[in-house]
């Protein structure tokens, strides 16, 4: 009898130690300001689906930390033999979440998956790509049309699938249905409602600290601060400007902010015979803008000034530039030397529902062009139309923002400030149809420049011929990337700067 | 009556094809979806290869008899950013709304009809007025607000309900049910009462108003002056010859509210048909729009019909020739 006591209680205890197991896993729900479109790696290239896809999917390499460290993911090695070539030594022993081994032939699977519209939106990438040769299972040669010089920047953000199982499924169950070799695995995705991730133990970095993730995406703002403030979600995105004070208010909550890769600047066109032809003219409507003010009182202090559109981290930054300043006296006496002591009338155009106060910025950018004497019609759209306008090319004058998720400031210079040359595929987002030939020259020098110091100082160069001698664009500011969580739950999250969610990098 | 339903459905299919005309007509101004199916970087030709191979070359009239003739065969398209069948991505939202809708009608039936009673019986008593004075916040408060509020009284501030989400669901079959759970419906209980808002109020005005018309009529006293019962009195005399226009109302009522809950879907990041169409249009995603708006009207109009069939059944007096 007593031995059945003994018994039992050692029962019940292993019984309460394996309960105690899991409970001790941990888990962390999330709620997101947009959600995801598929589980399709090649379908969305905009980053809020591509911070969905990094979690279930590998690129050949990765970014980490402060500011965006090219480094090996399921390539250990990257070359680049000669102008055209890029070669790739694969990782070893990955497997992906359905068992399947990672070789090569995935590799070449995805790449030429990119340039097929039916599923792709890295059209411009798979379309560059000539050929894809597997030397072995390990290593694989991929050659382009034409020298890309920022090619192997871009790794990070192509994702490799598994050949069979794509092959296999039908194509509806593969855009609802990530099979790759990330840190997470996809449990349930129930649209509108939440995406809900488990942890890859075999993940060829180590497991992630985090064993599950449940991502709510919370598309108002208002929403979503409540749902942190109620307890509900622990890490919340996209914090609005305007709900910045009740944050930090809050005992129980933490403002994480990030300095924002992108840059909000305004774009003129230069058609002859028009005012914004004049150098003059351009500098005046620089000077006019008092951006200390816009910071201050439109972005509530969450940007910072910028002078010219790539930031620090980027090739082409250049150290040297700094913004003109304010001194609407010197730009109404720039207006009259120019033959304008009168002002003249121009349209301005921006997005309403892109960009952190992108329609505020714009009324307050006609309010201090009015005071040097130029009449601002606004015009301001939402984006679905407002781009559109962009990529026809008919606009005056109008506010657009900008990073270039490669790092390198060549191919954003190419689409947005080449002449318009549907041929070439050049400038395709110069929107106000600005063209320059001397500066089209330059930059189409840089198309061939590998070696990386040369490259840095030709675009440097470049950008200080778009920024101070043609003023091409209008600076504006970076944005800041603002995020909140749950004080003294020890949640570790550092963001990053491309504001992907990663949640193999975040710990508690 | 056969004849007259026939001649609905006739009516009905003619306003579904002026429908979908609209929509293709305004799709013309609604920017390009091409431009991000194709990538930020796409060169012209690239954006033009993406235009081809999804029909959107072809003039505005061929594309619309290609997707008359498509939807007539049951295929609506294939949502252009999440590349699977529209109506499939619509249906799947569809429990979630129809469940927020439902609740929704029940709520402002019962306390708008019961309390326009309430009001109508004593006009005059001061929780008549107050209810009244309610019923005009209830019709002037913009929805987006009622939720904020209450999402802030009641889930920020009281902690007691949660501020978003559908919460614990079931599968029942193909329907995906938060009713059968204590925290699915403990969700529910925000947004549906923020939908009901607008809705109790104008029923409870309708009914008020016909109540208090009816009660001066002379069969009301004739009913009195036999000494029938109150409740005979105010339901079986009264109430029910009110009731036509209320259910009428109502049912309109229902099929907007299963159609357009777009708000009280979005602030409570409610995963119905709502909340599914804002994104759609923000993205420009053609094919979701036009079936979310053709599957809108099919609603709203079959609703019509059933109501004008109730009328009937409520009042047989009432003939349809």
């Amino acid at each position: 009898m007593k031995k059945l006591a003994w018994m039992t209680a050692i029962a019940l205890m292993t019984a309460a130690l394996v309960a105690a197991g899991p409970a001790a896993a941990k888990s962390l729900v999330v709620a997101v300001d947009s959600p995801p479109r598929m589980m399709n790696p090649h379908g969305d290239d905009s980053d809020a689906g591509l911070s969905f896809m990094a979690n279930f999917f590998d690129g050949l390499l990765q970014r980490k930390g402060e500011d965006g460290k090219l480094t090996p993911a399921l390539a250990v090695k990257w070359e680049h033999p000669d102008a055209l070539s890029w070669k790739f030594t694969l990782r070893k022993g990955v497997k992906f979440h359905n068992g399947n081994d990672f070789t090569a032939a995935d590799v070449k699977f995805s790449f030429e998956r990119l340039g097929s519209p039916e599923v792709s939106e890295f059209l411009n990438t798979g379309k560059q790509i000539t050929a894809i040769d597997v030397i072995d299972d390990y290593t694989v040669v991929i050659k382009t049309k034409e020298p890309i010089p920022w090619f192997a920047n871009n790794m990070h953000q192509i994702f490799i699938m598994d050949k069979e199982s794509t092959e296999a499924r039908d194509p509806g169950d593969v855009m609802i249905k990530p099979i790759g070799t990330g840190a997470y695995k996809l449990q349930e995705w129930v649209k509108g409602s939440y995406v809900r991730l488990t942890a890859n133990e075999n993940y060829w970095e180590g497991a992630p600290p985090i064993q599950s993730v449940e991502i709510r995406p919370i598309t108002e703002s208002s929403t979503r601060f409540a749902a942190l403030a109620s307890g509900k979600v622990e890490i919340v995105t996209g914090i609005p400007v305007e709900l910045y004070e009740p944050v930090v208010k809050n005992p129980k909550l933490e403002v994480v902010s990030r300095p924002a890769r992108r840059s909000i600047f305004l774009a003129l066109g230069n058609k002859a015979g028009s005012p914004m032809a004049d150098i003059r003219v351009r500098k005046a409507m620089y000077m006019a803008i008092n951006e200390d003010e816009i910071i201050e009182k439109i972005m509530r202090g969450h940007a910072a000034p910028a002078a010219q559109i790539p930031d620090v981290p980027t090739v082409g930054y250049n150290p040297d530039l700094s913004r003109l300043p304010y001194d609407p006296a010197t730009a109404k006496k720039l207006l009259a030397e120019a033959g304008y002591p009168d002002g003249f009338t121009v349209t301005l155009s921006g997005p309403n529902d892109r960009y952190v106060q992108d329609e505020k910025i714009c009324e307050a950018v006609a309010k201090y062009l009015a005071k040097i004497g130029i009449e601002v019609n606004l015009d301001v759209k939402p984006k679905s139309i407002f781009f559109s306008e962009v990529a026809e090319g008919t606009l005056e004058f109008y506010l657009i923002g900008w990073f270039d998720g490669t790092y390198d400031m060549g191919r954003t210079y190419f689409k947005l400030a080449h002449s318009r040359d549907a041929d070439q595929g050049f400038g395709g987002l110069n929107g106000a149809n600005y063209s320059n030939a001397e500066l089209d020259k330059l930059l189409e020098s840089t198309a061939k420049i590998i070696d990386p110091e040369k490259r840095r100082q030709t675009l440097q160069r470049l950008n200080k011929m778009a920024m101070v001698e043609q003023i091409v664009w209008i600076p504006l500011h970076y944005q800041e990337d603002l995020y909140a969580i749950q004080k003294g739950q020890g949640i570790q999250f550092d963001p990053r700067p491309d504001r992907w969610m990663v949640y193999k990098e975040i710990d508690k | 009556m056969l004849t007259y339903i026939l001649r609905r459905l006739l009516q009905g299919v003619i306003v579904l094809l002026a429908v979908s005309l609209i929509c293709f007509v305004i799709f013309r101004y609604m920017g390009d979806p091409v431009l991000t199916l194709a990538g930020r970087y796409a060169t012209q030709d690239q954006i033009q290869e993406v235009r081809k191979s999804l029909g959107l070359d072809q003039p505005t009239y061929v594309q619309y008899v290609k997707f008359l003739w498509n939807a007539a065969h049951g295929n609506f398209g294939k949502s252009y950013v999440s590349r699977v069948p529209a109506l499939g991505l619509i249906l799947e939202r569809f429990p979630a709304t129809f469940e927020l809708a439902t609740c929704a009608i029940l709520i402002s039936l019962v306390f708008g009809v019961g309390f326009g009673v309430l009001v109508a019986l004593r006009p005059y008593a001061w929780h008549s007025r107050a209810i009244m004075a309610g019923s005009l916040g209830g019709i002037s408060m913009p929805t987006f607000l009622t939720g904020i509020l209450l999402i802030m009284i009641f889930a920020v501030y009281a902690g007691i309900l949660p501020p978003f989400g559908r919460g614990k669901t079931v599968d029942v079959g193909f329907w995906r049910t938060g009713l059968l759970t204590v925290d699915g419906i403990r969700h529910l209980i925000l947004p549906a009462i923020t939908l009901s808002t607008y809705q109790l109020a104008v029923l409870l005005r309708l009914t008020r108003a016909g109540m208090r018309e009816v009660m001066a009529e002379e069969y009301i006293k004739t009913a009195w002056a036999k000494g029938l019962s109150p409740i005979t009195v105010i339901v079986k005399h009264a109430l029910r010859n009110v009731l036509i226009p209320v259910v009428t109302m109502a049912g309109l009522q229902f099929g907007e509210l299963i159609a357009f809950a777009i708000v009280t879907e979005t602030i409570f990041q409610w995963p119905g048909m709502g909340n599914l169409l804002l994104t759609s249009i923000y993205e420009t995603d053609q094919p979701v729009i036009v079936t979310y708006i053709m599957m809108a009207a099919v609603i709203i109009i079959s609703i019509n019909i059933l109501v004008d069939i109730f009328y009937a059944v409520l009042n047989p007096k009432i003939r349809y020739d």
